[in-house]
């Protein structure tokens, strides 16, 4: 358990590392200048725009800026000053976590609990159920998420009028009132592929010999599913929503823009267009670091799931 | 000081999809099928009085407010909140005139302006608005090294200096009667010294805030997120004092968001730019009311090579008259916008209104014109060439206004070539000579701060403009520019700045496309914010307030 921890810790600091080389390489090959997007393209005299290229160390060399960035981050969790928000990147992530945080939650929790249970059900019961579901999440697995928000918002918003249509609400209750059409948004098309894996997964297990031999030796049901059934096929199953679930935070930008929502992704697509270039680096890693851990998390899983995956072991 | 409409810049591709897919509004329920209105005293600058008072409404800008420093604020968002928090010196009406503000701006000469501060304004803290308050906001406002956008605003002035507790003397180099202009807004805005000096570089941030004198002040706000204003209640100017209780201001990115919010209740007001979704909110009477007001906002392309063809002034004119305006305001302003018969908007008219509108009057009418344009072209021995035109196909107003630059081209045998950029890249060709290099022109939504159409001009034909981007430079526009701005009589200053309009449209140093109209929605539980450009520069939220039929 000590090795498989290290060298997940390493893998994610190289990770992190490379990617943070990567974005911040990217930005600065990227056209376009963060003081002409500042200022709106007005012409400042000379001293103005020295001063402000000062503040914003915009005329460092490449490597220097990365070196300095890096350090401030490594030593004192200083991500940099954003230029369009006029204050630390640390702030604005820390202002927008949680909403993102949030959502991806309940949108994966959605995933859970009903992309599972819906394709176990599924998968369980032959008949017009099971065709039912299947031709309802071959339609949804196709739908967008800005397609889905945009449906949601037009029916349960605007028209019934059940839920918000922008905003983040505010204590618990609130938050997740305001957070169930964005999180349906979200899951929607991830949920039908987790139902169609699971569906597929328990109908292949159900069909293998030992499971077979199981109800010949008249092992009760309930039980023979739990233990032969369900067990085996949550290998496969772990592993579409564990990438779904990691995949939900980038997908997070466009669901936070359609609900208007304080969030990473929404802050993500705005620092891009205004070119301020500090906060779409924090914000990449914040989402890479979130990828990584999801990662691990899977790995650990697979662990509990399978004795024959050890955890030290190299095939990922 | 003109700027860059960078609403539009802000949406990106995924925004215009999503409105595509909303784009559930029944088409032409509501919209005029006739071309744009040419009358432009049709246009009122106000909506009806309100009421009553009212709580807590939501106002959606299309991002977060970045700053709120008034010497750093340009864009919508920025603007829209601190005109609802400071005064300035001079206060921008609805209808563009400006008039006293927190002072009384006075020329005993041409070279002196005394600004002479009212008894009674205050701060937000109580402390009584003096001269020195007033002379550390202008000099920081000046200072090139201050971080502010608006030093060249205050080139002419030789000196500032305090003459007594309510007085501050400006001496002037060479007479200039467009400070006062600028003084109604942005650099005119007065902050208490003692705040601002204790807070240093992070006065206007979360961090630093602001104390200014206005009818709201900052009740909370986090680094990126919305910002709330809470109403002064002890504001000096009796008569203007808020009557709404608190405005949360929310950056409201997507267009089919702002729809939805609305229509749910979520929003209560904005001023956006060129909604794509406005036909379906116009036809939720019940929710919302949209008004149509006079903005200081025109609709054009950019001339940014004179080498090219386009440097032949008749390649300009012809490719001027063959454009089909009419179509091209129904399709991207859905009628809220009027031909243009001169570069800048009406809405502009702050003084010599009588002036303007007879020049307005005189001028024809831009209607395409293919037998007049082929002529010209022919003149110019100029049938097949060709122009290249900056765009980016991800703002739908700038494609929509490049196409029609095509369609115009094609009709009179110019070809016209694009250079296409992303949205967030599109900027750049304001700002950077290499994104420019071998493009003849590019489209813009452009406006000044303040109700003068030479404030517009100035940026764009003046050799020094910000916005003269192939030294255009034309003898006698430049003259009557610079005879305006040493005018002090108001009608006067008016006959030259027309008189500078009319060779603009003659020249064309950039080919107006739409004088185009502020567009103001408010829930139908609200009423009396300008329907005007003033929200940009004067005050506004202060205006609002509950309607007669209201819950």
């Amino acid at each position: 358990m000590g090795a498989f921890v290290a060298r997940r810790t390493a893998m994610l600091v190289a990770a992190l590392l490379v990617s943070s080389f990567v974005i911040f390489g990217s930005l600065d090959l990227a056209p376009g200048d963060p003081l002409s997007a500042l200022t709106g393209g007005r012409t400042l005299p000379p001293e103005a725009v020295a001063q402000l290229r000062a503040q914003y160390h915009l005329d460092d060399p490449f490597l220097v800026r990365y070196v300095d960035w890096l350090g401030n981050a490594v030593l004192h969790a200083d991500l940099g000053t954003s230029i369009a928000f006029r204050g630390s990147v640390v702030s604005v992530i820390a202002a927008r976590a949680g909403v993102t945080l949030s959502l991806v939650a309940y949108a994966g929790l959605l995933i859970i609990v009903f992309g599972v249970g819906l394709g176990v059900l599924s998968g369980l019961r032959r008949g017009a159920l099971d065709t039912g579901i299947v031709a309802s999440t071959s339609v949804l697995a196709a739908v967008p998420s800005f397609v889905a928000a945009i449906v949601l918002l037009s029916i349960f918003s605007v028209n019934l009028g059940w839920f918000p249509a922008l905003g983040a609400g505010q204590g618990f209750a609130d938050r997740i009132w305001h957070l169930t059409l964005p999180a349906i948004a979200l899951a929607l098309s991830a949920m039908a592929i987790v139902v169609r894996v699971t569906r597929v997964a328990v109908r292949t297990e159900m069909g293998r010999e030992h499971v077979q031999t199981a109800v010949s030796r008249g092992i009760p049901y309930p039980l023979m599913i739990r233990r032969h059934v369900l067990r085996n096929a949550a290998i496969p199953v772990t592993t579409v929503v564990g990438i779904t679930i990691t995949s939900l935070i980038a997908l997070s930008a466009v669901v936070e823009r359609a609900f208007s929502l304080d969030g990473l992704g929404a802050a993500l697509v705005q620092a891009a267009l205004s070119k301020d270039f500090a906060v779409v680096q924090g914000i990449s890693l914040v989402f890479v670091t979130a990828f990584v851990f999801a990662n691990v998390l899977v790995d650990v899983l697979y662990a509990f799931l399978d004795p024959r995956v050890a955890m030290g072991s190299r095939a990922t | 000081m003109t700027r860059v409409n960078l609403a539009g810049a802000a949406a990106i591709a995924l925004a215009a999809l999503t409105v595509a897919a909303c784009g559930k509004a029944a088409p032409g329920t509501t919209s005029q099928s006739s071309a744009a209105p040419s009358a432009s005293s049709a246009l009122s600058p106000t909506t009806p009085a309100p009421s009553g008072e009212a709580g807590k409404i939501t106002w959606a800008t299309y991002r977060d407010v970045g700053t709120i420093d008034p010497i750093q604020a340009f864009d919508y968002p920025e603007n829209t909140v601190i005109t609802t928090l400071c005064d300035s010196l001079a206060r921008q009406a609805p209808d563009g005139s400006i008039g006293p503000g927190l002072a009384t701006l006075t020329h005993p000469d041409d070279k002196t302006l005394v600004i002479t501060l009212k008894d009674g304004p205050t701060f937000w803290d109580g402390k009584p608005v003096t001269a020195d308050d007033v002379l550390f906001s202008l000099k920081r406002a000046a200072d090139p090294k201050g971080g502010g956008f608006y030093p060249a605003v205050f080139t002419r002035v030789a000196s500032m200096t305090k003459t007594s507790d309510k007085v501050v003397t400006v001496k002037l180099k060479q007479p200039d009667f467009w400070l006062d202009g600028e003084l109604s807004q942005m650099p005119g805005v007065v902050l208490e010294k003692a705040y601002g000096e204790s807070k240093g570089r992070k006065l206007g941030t979360p961090q630093g805030g602001l104390m200014c004198s206005g009818p709201f002040k900052v009740g909370s706000w986090k680094t990126g997120s919305t910002l709330n204003a809470v109403r002064n209640d002890d504001y000096w100017d009796a008569a203007n004092k808020a009557k709404v209780a608190e405005i949360d201001f929310r950056g409201v990115p997507d267009d089919s968001s702002l729809t939805s919010g609305f229509l749910t209740g979520g929003i209560d007001g904005s001023y956006p730019q060129g909604l794509s979704t406005i036909d379906q909110l116009r036809a939720a009477k019940d929710k919302v009311t949209v008004s149509n007001g006079p903005s200081f906002a025109s609709d054009a392309i950019v001339i940014s090579s004179l080498k090219g063809a386009l440097g032949d002034v008749r390649v300009r004119q012809a490719l001027s008259l063959a454009i089909d305006r009419k179509a091209y305001i129904q399709n991207v302003y859905h009628g809220d916008a009027q031909l243009p018969r001169t570069l800048a908007n009406p809405g502009t008219w702050g003084y010599g209104k009588d002036v303007f509108q007879a020049d307005w009057n005189k001028q024809p009418e831009p209607t395409q014109n293919l037998a007049k344009a082929k002529q010209l072209m022919k003149q110019a021995n100029a049938a097949g060439k060709t122009i290249t035109l900056g765009m980016t196909s991800e703002v739908q107003q700038l494609a929509t206004a490049a196409n029609a630059i095509r369609s115009a081209g094609d009709a009179i045998g110019l070809k016209v070539k694009f250079k296409a950029v992303s949205a967030q890249n599109f900027i750049n060709f304001f700002t950077d000579p290499k994104a420019r290099e071998g493009v003849d022109g590019f489209p813009t939504v452009n406006y000044p701060d303040y109700a003068d159409p030479a404030a517009f001009y100035n940026t764009i034909v003046m050799p020094d403009g910000s916005q003269n981007y192939d030294a255009f430079d034309d003898a006698q526009i430049t003259k009557a520019m610079n005879d305006a701005r040493s005018t002090g009589d108001p009608a006067q200053r008016a006959k030259f700045v027309a008189q500078a309009g009319d060779r603009i449209m003659q020249q064309l140093p950039w080919i107006p496309m739409a004088a185009i109209n502020t567009v103001l929605i408010t829930s139908s539980k609200l009423t009396g914010a300008p329907a005007s450009f003033t929200f940009m520069g004067g005050p506004w939220a202060n205006l609002l307030g509950a309607t007669g039929n209201g819950s």
